[in-house]
C-alpha cells in the first residue's frame, strides 16, 4: 500500500443510536470528515456525549457505521475489516477489561496470540512490553491485586502488543496520578517517534497541547475545528481566570478599568473572580492584586467548557443527549 | 491459530475459577447417590449407569454454566469489544475456549469411576473399552460444537440464566443421561434423538455392560453429526451475534 495513504481518512462517517419506536435517535457522528497522516499525533477532545468513542469504535471495527465511510491504512473500516485489525491497537480507557484472575504476563500472552505472535516472538514481544510499562516485577501477580494505574498501563501494553500502526487511545489518561500522566505524555512522545499514528481522545486540554500535533474540537458529534495546539495554548492563556480574596472595592473598579478582562465576579462570601479574554490579560490582573497588597492570589487554566463557550461561541457546553 | 490461542488461555484460566468448576465437585457426590439408590434397590448391575450419569451431567452441566457463557462473561468483562478488534476469528478464539472447558469437564468421568471405587468399593469395568473411548471423544466434540451454539444465543438474548435452567434438567431426560431414552414415553423417545446426548449416553452403557454393541459407528455417526449440526450453528450464531452487536453498538454493554 502507498505511503501516501492517510493513517485515517474519514468521509461524511454518521453514527445513530436506538430510533426504535419508542427511543429518540441519538446523533453520536454527524457526517464528520477528518485525514489524519501517518505519524500524526491527533487528538480529540470534546465533553461527554460529542462523539469520541464512538468514532473510536468504529475505528477499530467494532461498531459499525450508520453511513459514510472510513479507512485506516487505506482499508476500508466495514470491508476490510480483518487488514483494519491488524493495523490498529486500542486502548479505551478505564480498569475493566483485563482478565483479573490471570497474571499481567498470561494477559499479554493471550492477547499477543491472538495478534498471530507464537514461540519466541511472542514472549519476546511480551517482555519487552511488561519493561516499558515497568510491570517487569509484577508480571507473574494476578491482576486483581494490581492498582488502578497499573492496570491502565496493562491496558496500554495490551493495546501495543499487535505492534499497530494506528494506536486509538480513547481517554487512557482518566484516573492516573500527574506522575503517570506525566508518563503518558512521554509514551505518546514514544509511539510518534516509532512512526505510529495516534488518535487520543480526552478532556483534558493541557493534556492534548502537550502531546498532540493536532487537535480536533468535537461536540454533538460534528468536528467543530481542527487546530495546532498552539493555538489551544493561545486559548488556554487567553481565557484563564484569577481569584483573589479580601479585595478592596477600588481594586475591583481598577480591574474592571484593565484591558483584557471581561468580568469580575463576586464569589461569595470574600472573593473575586477575574475572567480574561486577551493573552496578555492575567499577567496584568496579577500585578494589580500584588501591587494593591492583595496576598490570596490564585490563577486557573480554564476549562474546557469556558474554551467552547469562548471559542466556539453561542453553542456553549451542551451534552449530547 | 485462534481457536489454540483460546483452547490454552481457558485451560490457564479455569484453575483460577473455582466457580465454574463446580460440576465437578458435584460429580462425584451424585455418583454416591445414584450408586447408593440402585445398590439400595438390589440392583448392583446398574453401577455402570450410576457412575455414567453424573460424568454426563458434568459434561452437560459445564459446557451449560461455563462455556456456553463464555461470550457473555467477556461482555460482562469489558473485554468483548477488545477481542473482536484483534486480528483472530472470534469464533474461532470463542470455540476454541468452549472445547477446553469441555475437555476439563471429562474428568468428571474419572471423578465419577474413583469415587465409586473409594466409597463403596465398586469397580466398574468397561466391556468395550474402545468404542467408550471413541464415544466420550466424539461426544466431547459434540459438546464443545453445542455450547458454541449456547454462547452465541445466551449473549444474543441477554437472558443466560433463563436458558440455562431450562436447559439443564429437561436435557438430562432428553439425553437420557440418568433413564435410558427406550424407557421414556414414545412422545419423548423421538425428539430426544435430535439431542446427541441420548445418542451419547446409550452407546456409552452399551460400552460398559452390553456383552456386544451393535451399530457402533452409525451411533457414532449420529452422534459427531449431530455435534457437527451443533458446531456450524455454533460458529454461525457466533458469527451473527458479533455483527449484530456490531451494529447495535452494544458489544461493550455490561
Ligand atoms: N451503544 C449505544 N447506545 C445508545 N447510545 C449510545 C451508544 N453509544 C453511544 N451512544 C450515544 O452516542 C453519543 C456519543 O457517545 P460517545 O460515547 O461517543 O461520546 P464520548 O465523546 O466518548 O463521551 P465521553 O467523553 O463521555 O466518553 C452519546 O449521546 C451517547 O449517549
Ligand atoms: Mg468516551
Amino acid at each position: 500500500m502507498p505511503d501516501t495513504d492517510p493513517a485515517i481518512r474519514v468521509e461524511r462517517l454518521h453514527r445513530t443510536f436506538g430510533g426504535g419506536r419508542r427511543r429518540r435517535e441519538t446523533v453520536a457522528l454527524d457526517h464528520i470528515d477528518l485525514t489524519i497522516p501517518a505519524g500524526e499525533v491527533h487528538g480529540l477532545l470534546g465533553p461527554n456525549g460529542a462523539g469520541k468513542t464512538t468514532l473510536c469504535k468504529i475505528l477499530s471495527t467494532v461498531l459499525l457505521p450508520t453511513g459514510g465511510t472510513a479507512t485506516v491504512d487505506g482499508h476500508d473500516v466495514v470491508r476490510e475489516t480483518a487488514a483494519v485489525r491488524r493495523s490498529v491497537g486500542i486502548v479505551f480507557g478505564g480498569e475493566r477489561g483485563l482478565y483479573t484472575r490471570l497474571t499481567a504476563r498470561a494477559n499479554l500472552e493471550f492477547w499477543a496470540a491472538l495478534y498471530g505472535l507464537r514461540g519466541r516472538g511472542l514472549s519476546q514481544r511480551v517482555d519487552a512490553l511488561l519493561e516499558r510499562f515497568g510491570l517487569t516485577d509484577r508480571a507473574h501477580e494476578r491482576v486483581e491485586g494490581f492498582s488502578r494505574g497499573m492496570k491502565q498501563r496493562l491496558h496500554l501494553a495490551r493495546g501495543l502488543v499487535g505492534d499497530p500502526r494506528v494506536v486509538l487511545l480513547d481517554e487512557p489518561t482518566t484516573g492516573m496520578d500527574p506522575v503517570a500522566a506525566h508518563d503518558f505524555r512521554d509514551l505518546v512522545r514514544e509511539l510518534r517517534a516509532e512512526g505510529r499514528t495516534v488518535l487520543l481522545t480526552t478532556h483534558d486540554m493541557a493534556e492534548a497541547e502537550a502531546v498532540c500535533d493536532r487537535v480536533s474540537l468535537v461536540d454533538g458529534g460534528r468536528i467543530l475545528a481542527t487546530e495546532r495546539p498552539a493555538t489551544l495554548g493561545t486559548w488556554i492563556s487567553r481565557y484563564a481566570s484569577v481569584e483573589a480574596r479580601d479585595v478592596p472595592p477600588s481594586t475591583v473598579d481598577e480591574l474592571r478599568a484593565l484591558p483584557g478582562v471581561r468580568a469580575v465576579h463576586h464569589v461569595p462570601p470574600d472573593r473575586i473572580r477575574v475572567e480574561t479574554g486577551a493573552e496578555d490579560a492575567a499577567p496584568a490582573v496579577l500585578r494589580l492584586l500584588v501591587d494593591a497588597g492583595v496576598g490570596d492570589v490564585s490563577t486557573a487554566l480554564p476549562s474546557l467548557a469556558d474554551v467552547y463557550l469562548h471559542v466556539i461561541g453561542d453553542r456553549g457546553m451542551r451534552v449530547n443527549k | 491459530m485462534s481457536a489454540l490461542a483460546g483452547f490454552r488461555f481457558q485451560l490457564r484460566e479455569l484453575p483460577h475459577r473455582p466457580d465454574h468448576l463446580l460440576a465437578l465437585v458435584t460429580a462425584p457426590l451424585m455418583t454416591l447417590v445414584f450408586l447408593a439408590i440402585t445398590r439400595h434397590a438390589g440392583r448392583a448391575d446398574l453401577a455402570g449407569h450410576a457412575v455414567l450419569a453424573p460424568a454426563l451431567i458434568a459434561l452437560w452441566q459445564m459446557a451449560l454454566l461455563v462455556a456456553g457463557e463464555l461470550v457473555a462473561a467477556e461482555r460482562e468483562n469489558g473485554s468483548l469489544e477488545a477481542l473482536v478488534a484483534t486480528p483472530s476469528s472470534f469464533a474461532a478464539v470463542i470455540i476454541g475456549r468452549v472445547a477446553a472447558v469441555t475437555l476439563v469437564s471429562l474428568l468428571g468421568f474419572v471423578e465419577a469411576w474413583l469415587a465409586a471405587w473409594a466409597v463403596f468399593g465398586v469397580v466398574v469395568t468397561v466391556a468395550h473399552p474402545v468404542v467408550f473411548a471413541a464415544t466420550v471423544l466424539v461426544s466431547a466434540l459434540a459438546m464443545a460444537g453445542t455450547a458454541g451454539l449456547m454462547s452465541a444465543v445466551f449473549v444474543l438474548t441477554r437472558s443466560a440464566r433463563t436458558f440455562q435452567n431450562s436447559l439443564s434438567y429437561p436435557f438430562y431426560v432428553l439425553g437420557g443421561v440418568i433413564v435410558p431414552v427406550s424407557l421414556l414415553p414414545d412422545w419423548l423417545a423421538a425428539p430426544s434423538r435430535a439431542v446427541f446426548l441420548s445418542w451419547s449416553s446409550d452407546l456409552l452403557r452399551d460400552a460398559v455392560d452390553a456383552s456386544t454393541v451393535e451399530g457402533v459407528l452409525p451411533r457414532l455417526g449420529a452422534i459427531a453429526g449431530l455435534g457437527f449440526l451443533g458446531l456450524c450453528a455454533g460458529l454461525l450464531a457466533l458469527r451473527r451475534a458479533v455483527d449484530r452487536l456490531r451494529r447495535t453498538g452494544t458489544l461493550g454493554h455490561a
